[in-house]
């Protein structure tokens, strides 16, 4: 039916230039910002509790090295006791100290995103891994299963020399 | 050379705002108009076209660009969130459109449309959404399909069907009329 075409394509015609109003494209963006600062305060969170328990992880695990054998040797040969034969050398656990490791898997990574809103100039800094859940590969717009957000995943995040997370990447082993 | 609609869409999840703002300008104009064709209340097609936006920030990674083009999957975040909100609120649907006859005596130009609107918000929801999108967004039947997750059968028969009635609702508009507003 003609006119009945007609009729919508004057209601097209008549609506070509709707458009919402300013202030909904200004609250968009507005909600864009504050969503992207709210993902950066929580990317930097989840990096100082990385770091907080990596530094902790690091300590407890010191405290439980075994001393090398020489250290012992010189411990017990100071002139604390003077015995001619330290038994202690026996008792420590030498195929310990020797153990072989596993070969490392073989990493996979992806590439580095921004932490930051502008590019500033980077000219040293660190290199920090780090494990965060996999919801944050979200945050820089990585696919995710919903059933895997709480997964545990590594990362490198590229710090700058004056402390600032510059950048992020996720990385995966390959077995 | 002007970016794409999915490298925008990738940049903006990245977290670039100024992609994102240029996907807004792009898009938002049909999102809105889809809106309102769907509801006829301006509030309501503002409301939808900004939360449509935000979803995308959250959704956007879902994308898949074989599925289907940037603007047809907006128009389909847009037809959840209409869903959803005509499921709450039923009211929100106008009421069925009668008894034009009586009113297309003295009809201004105006007026004729807005009576072809309602005429067109009086079809029922899966009918409604293929006119919209396929007579009055000229989407093609694909992207409608992809917007709708429905089968490209299903859009035809619908628009079909959605042009039969609508050609009913609109029976007693005179060629006279016609004439005035095209």
């Amino acid at each position: 039916m003609k006119s009945e075409e007609d009729l919508l394509r004057a209601l097209a015609d008549h609506d070509r230039e709707l458009e919402a109003g300013a202030e909904v494209e200004t609250r968009v963006l507005f909600e864009f910002r504050r969503r992207r600062k709210r993902r950066s305060l929580a990317l930097t969170g989840w990096f100082l509790c990385a770091a907080a328990a990596l530094i902790a992880g690091f300590f407890i695990e010191r405290g439980r090295i075994v001393p090398p054998v020489e250290q012992i040797v010189e411990q017990v040969q100071s002139p604390v006791v003077a015995a001619p034969e330290p038994s202690v050398v026996a008792a420590v656990p030498v195929h310990k100290v020797q153990r072989a490791r596993p070969a490392a898997p073989r990493e996979i990574v992806t590439e580095f995103f921004p932490l930051t809103d502008v590019a500033i100039p980077f000219e040293r800094g660190e290199l920090l891994r780090v494990t965060l859940p996999a919801s944050a590969m979200r945050s820089v717009g990585l696919p995710v299963n919903e059933d895997r957000l709480n997964e545990r995943v590594q990362a490198d995040v590229l710090v700058g020399e004056e402390g600032r997370a510059r950048a992020i990447r996720f990385v995966r082993f390959d077995q | 050379m002007m970016a794409t609609d999915p490298e925008l869409l990738e940049r903006a999840l990245a977290g670039q705002e100024q992609a994102f703002a240029e996907l807004y300008r792009r898009r938002q104009g049909g999102v809105y108009r889809f809106a309102l064709q769907m509801t006829g209340s301006v509030v309501v097609a503002e409301d939808v076209t900004q939360e449509t936006f935000l979803t995308l920030l959250t959704r956007g990674s879902k994308y898949d660009a074989a599925r289907g083009t940037v603007s047809a999957f907006l128009y389909g975040i847009a037809r959840n969130l209409l869903l959803r909100r005509l499921e709450r609120d039923p009211g929100t649907e106008l009421e069925d459109f009668a008894g034009a006859e009586d009113v297309l005596e003295d009809l201004t130009r105006r007026e004729s449309i807005e009576l072809v609107r309602r005429a067109v918000l009086s079809l029922p929801g899966p009918f409604r959404e293929v006119v919209v999108l396929c007579d009055l967004q000229d989407c093609s039947y694909e992207e409608a399909a992809a917007a709708l997750d429905c089968p490209l059968g299903t859009v035809r028969s619908r628009l079909n069907r959605g042009r039969s009635m609508l050609a009913r609702k609109l029976r007693g508009v005179t060629s006279k009329v016609v004439r005035s507003i095209v």
